[in-house]
Parts: structure tokens; C-alpha cells; sequence
């Protein structure tokens, strides 16, 4: 599984990088950065625990091709 | 083949379920994840998934014509962020939440800091207080006045405008028509405000700045600080009273955020799921929808019930527990998805900045007398008395 952000709805509100702090990070300018390519394990359940938490549904997780 | 739907005689704003909704709520949600109420003309979303999928589904739950529960508010909304879909939405979700990103609420944090720290040593001093007055309204609206760069005569009418401005969505009975005068007013008045009439420096006279520039659409500024005031200032007031009332009633989990401050943004996510602020919210249906196998048809408004989801146990394990390290972050009181609030990051900036300075200056309080008046959306303590007041 592959984590993807939806850069118009992200608003920087953060609460993703508790949730998913291996998976991603924000940038200077609060901006979300997937640090992780390729999904398993716990950064998969980390990946999973950010997309229900993300408040404006930036986030989502697609199969990876 | 569709279920006809369950239906429920309650009036959902009858003043008895406005000041104590979690009964009925748990009723409801027992009955079914969707129930019809004749008396509303409603279908109410009761579960946490539901409510959350629809949140996630404006093109099937629309806010155009569907937010509020009169169609003179609705009308009176149209055009606004609060009550569009995107594509349109998103251009003007992006201009409204544009001063309240993280990144720009930064500036501004060590500000609501040391105002929460002085008005709470300053409470302490004093050995007991009334909190509705003397620290949920003052705050924020110290706050928000100070974020658009209101003075004088505006300063005063905040408060009632602000509450107006989420009265006037209820349905409409007595208390909405007498709000619509006052929510008139701050109408008015922010369709003539200018640039001039707001604080150099400030978010507000930013925003005029920023539509000479071309930046936003001509007459968008207005809006702007509508909503601010509208949606920010009664919520917040609600939700910090809450946050009192609740760690009035329970002293040990007061006591564990005293003894470890990182559960302060935790323990702030569990006022909001324990004590939603909004009682119920509108969205219109725009196509005969099935949602566990009754039809919502098209055309009909549902309401979604932040109350009623954020005590299902279907997702929270003891729901009916408060306990300030549960961690619900995803507690549904913030909404969720393109219309999920804008002004959050604001709002848990003073909340955080509120139980922080509580936690530090406080030892132990005693919570008094309390009274809760019925009010259409905005669910807040009108008076809660604290006493015994011991300084940390």
C-alpha cells in the first residue's frame, strides 16, 4: 500500500504526524512529506491510524501498482 | 428492496433534549443508524460511521440549502463557504482558511499563551470565580477581537452576535425568530465594514489588504469576518466552559493531566467527543440514498448528531467514561472532511492554551451551582460557579 495526500485539502492541521510519525513529516512550511514509499507493517498501521485521523480527509491509502 | 425507516416522535429541539441530548441520543442510536422525526421532518444520522461517511460525501450530503433547519437561514447563507460544495467550495473554503493554518496561527500562539496564563493566575488570585463570564466568554473573545482587530462598540456586540449567528440555524421557533434581529446585526454590519475600521496589523485588516491586492474576490472580506465571528466565538465559549465543568466533575482526571501536561491535547479531544458544543447539523440529500438498507429520499434534509456519534460504542470502547487519555482525535465535534472546521487549529491553540494554564496554576477546585439555558445549536453552560480554588 502506497499513502497519498491530496495537497489542495491539507490545511497543515498536523494531527498526522502524531499518528504516523515514521510514515511522513511536514516541511517548513507545514506541508505533509511521505517518507515512506512501500507500506507494511507498522508504518502501515500508522499510514492507516493517519488517514482516519486527518480532520479534512487529505489522506487516503491506495494499492500500490 | 428499501426498509421503511424508523421513526421517532421526539422533537430534536424541544428544550428538555437541549439541555440534557444524551438520552435521547442514546435512544436513538439504539433504535437505528438513521431515524426519521416527523416533528423535525428530519432524518437524523445517529452512528459514528454514518455520520462520518456522509461528512465525507458532500456531493451526496450537500450544505447548499441544507446546513440550517429554516429555509430563511439557508437562504441567508447561500454563498458562503459554510453553505456551498465543492468545486465552488473549495476556492472559498481555501480564502477562509487561509489565516487560520498552523503556519500562520504560529505567529500568534505565544500571544493566546500568555493571555490564558494571566487570566487564569489572575482567577486563582481571587480564590473562586464564575467561569462562563470570567473565562469561557473572556477568552475567546479577547481572542477572536484581537485576531480581526475589533475595538470599542463592535467589541461589546461580539458575544451577542455570536451567539445569534448559531441560534438563528435552529428551526424556527421562538428563540430563532427572536435571534434573526441580532444575527441581522452583525450582518449589517460586516456588509459596510472597511479596512479602517479594523486594527492596523491585525488578521482582519489583512484580509481587506489582501482583497486590494486582487488576492480574493471583491466584497469576499466581509464574509470572512462574518464566519470568524459567527462560527468562532460561541463554539469556543462552549467548549472551554466544558472543559471546566468536566474536570470539575472529575477532580482524578484533572489531577492525571496535572501530574503529566502531555495529555493536554488528549484530554482537550475528549472534552469535545464527551461534550459535543453543536447539537445537530444539516446537509440536504441529493439523491435517493440507502444507508443501511432504509432510503433517505432525494431532496430530504438529515441531520447529523456530533453528540450521538461521539458516544457510540460501536467506535469508543465505555463511551460514557470521560478520560483525559483516551486520545480521540477522531471525534467527529470538529465535523469531518472539506466542511470539517475551519478555525480547529484555532480553536485547539486556545483549548491546549486554556487546560495548560489550568493545569499548571491550579491545585484543586470545587464546581457550584451550574445552569444550562435550551439553545437551538450551540450546547454551553450559561453559569457554572467555581469555588475553593486552590493556587498550584
Amino acid at each position: 500500500m502506497k499513502l497519498e495526500v491530496d495537497v489542495k485539502r491539507c490545511e497543515g492541521h498536523g494531527l498526522c504526524l502524531q499518528a504516523a510519525p515514521q510514515v511522513l513529516h511536514h516541511n517548513e512550511n507545514s506541508e505533509v512529506v511521505i517518507d515512506v514509499e512501500v507500506l507494511s507493517g507498522e508504518a502501515l498501521a500508522q499510514a492507516e491510524a493517519a488517514v482516519r485521523i486527518c480532520p479534512v480527509a487529505a489522506l487516503r491509502l491506495t494499492p500500490k501498482p | 428492496m428499501s426498509k421503511a425507516p424508523v421513526t421517532s416522535d421526539i422533537d430534536l429541539f424541544a428544550d428538555d433534549i437541549l439541555v440534557d441530548a444524551y438520552p435521547t441520543f442514546k435512544a436513538l442510536r439504539d433504535q437505528a443508524a438513521v431515524v426519521y422525526l416527523p416533528i423535525n421532518n428530519l432524518y437524523v444520522l445517529t452512528r459514528y460511521d454514518v455520520i462520518r461517511a456522509a461528512l465525507g460525501d458532500p456531493a451526496t450530503f450537500s450544505s447548499v440549502k441544507g446546513i440550517g433547519f429554516n429555509p430563511a437561514v439557508n437562504d441567508a447563507l447561500q454563498g458562503t463557504s459554510l453553505a456551498s460544495d465543492p468545486p465552488i467550495h473549495t476556492q472559498l473554503r481555501a480564502t477562509l482558511a487561509a489565516n487560520l493554518t498552523p503556519r500562520k496561527l504560529r505567529a500568534i500562539e505565544e500571544q493566546i499563551v500568555g493571555k490564558a496564563e494571566a487570566l487564569v493566575r489572575k482567577l486563582v488570585q481571587g480564590g473562586g470565580f464564575e467561569a462562563m463570564d470570567a473565562l469561557a466568554r473572556a477568552f475567546p473573545l479577547e481572542i477572536v477581537a484581537d485576531l480581526i482587530g475589533f475595538t470599542g462598540d463592535v467589541k461589546k456586540n461580539m458575544l451577542r452576535w455570536g451567539q445569534a449567528a448559531m441560534e438563528v440555524i435552529g428551526p424556527m421557533n421562538q428563540r430563532t425568530i427572536e435571534n434573526f434581529p441580532i444575527a441581522g446585526e452583525l450582518y449589517g454590519w460586516c456588509s459596510q465594514v472597511t479596512a479602517n475600521d479594523l486594527v492596523p496589523g491585525s488578521i482582519g485588516r489583512g484580509i481587506f489588504e489582501a482583497m486590494d491586492r486582487g488576492e480574493i474576490p471583491p466584497g469576499s472580506a466581509g464574509h470572512i469576518i462574518h464566519q470568524y465571528l459567527g462560527a468562532g466565538v460561541d463554539t469556543t465559549i462552549a467548549s472551554i466552559g466544558n472543559v471546566v465543568a468536566l474536570f470539575g466533575r472529575h477532580p482524578e482526571q484533572f489531577e492525571r493531566v496535572r501530574q503529566d501536561p502531555s495529555l493536554v491535547p488528549s484530554a482537550f479531544s475528549e472534552v469535545l467527543r464527551y461534550y459535543p458544543v453543536v447539537h445537530a447539523w444539516g446537509r440536504r440529500v441529493t439523491r435517493d440514498v440507502e444507508i443501511e438498507g432504509v432510503l433517505i429520499p432525494e431532496g430530504s434534509q438529515a441531520a447529523v448528531l456530533f453528540g450521538a456519534g461521539n458516544r457510540d460504542e460501536r467506535h469508543y470502547a465505555n463511551p460514557d467514561v470521560f478520560d483525559v487519555a483516551r486520545n480521540p482525535a477522531d471525534h467527529l465535534m470538529f465535523g469531518y472532511g472539506p466542511h470539517s472546521c475551519a478555525g480547529q487549529g484555532l480553536a485547539r491553540m486556545e483549548g491546549h492554551a486554556v487546560i495548560t494554564a489550568l493545569a499548571r496554576h491550579v491545585r484543586s477546585f470545587r464546581l457550584g451551582d451550574w445552569a444550562k439555558k435550551p439553545t437551538n445549536v450551540t450546547q454551553a453552560f450559561d453559569k457554572l460557579m467555581v469555588h475553593d480554588v486552590v493556587g498550584a
